[in-house]
């Protein structure tokens, strides 16, 4: 089982990132560029979420 | 119906038209199993991606302590989305229920994660699904 927070969020937006990029295009170039694009955004914005909630716990 | 096409993508969306009727096998494979239906319009390529993509994402929410309830009725309208969007995932769903692997712990730290893979997991089929959809009426190439 996964314990690490970043570890699960790391998963989940690759595997959906993935299902999106496979969706959303054809040509293993342009799913693979749109898969990045995808995977990099959830990760960005579920920190810099994390980073603006910071300040208000509870 | 008509000819179930490769992966190779040599033909035109037209030309790949299935009656309406296979759409809807196309439908209920893909919820059956995650890109079966693909594989039934002649994608196989692309299914066994899906297949895996979400099989792998569902086999971890169920690894992270994930409750699978089906929650029919108005009064919790998230846990109705929720239970729906499991479900969507056909026979892994009812396989992890019935072998009662997905009983859940609310305890656990990591079991909100694990309701959200399973529940995505499951609501993605349904647009891997439409997509089969698509793919066997000839709207998609």
């Amino acid at each position: 089982m996964i314990r690490s927070h970043l570890l699960n969020l790391v998963v989940y937006s690759a595997l959906v990132a993935a299902v999106f990029a496979a969706l959303m295009r054809e040509g293993v170039g342009r799913q693979v560029r749109l898969g990045a694009v995808l995977f990099g955004a959830f990760v960005l914005s579920a920190v810099v979420v994390g980073w603006l909630m910071a300040p208000f716990p509870g | 119906m008509g000819t179930p096409t490769s992966d190779a993508g040599l033909e035109r969306p037209g030309e790949r038209a299935f009656r309406p009727g296979a759409a809807a096998i196309a439908c209920l494979l893909g919820w059956l199993l995650p890109g079966a239906g693909h594989a039934y319009v002649g994608r196989p390529g692309r299914g066994a991606f899906f297949c895996l993509a979400l099989l792998t994402l569902f086999g971890v929410g169920v690894s992270l302590d994930a409750r699978l309830t089906l929650h029919l009725g108005l009064d919790d309208p998230l846990g109705l989305v929720i239970g729906a969007g499991q479900a969507a995932l056909g026979l892994p769903y009812v396989l992890a229920r019935a072998l009662g692997g997905a009983t859940g712990d609310v305890r656990s730290a990591t079991f909100d994660y694990g309701v959200t893979f399973t529940a995505t997991a499951g609501l993605l089929n349904v647009l891997v699904m439409l997509d089969a959809v698509d793919v066997a009426l000839g709207r998609k190439a």
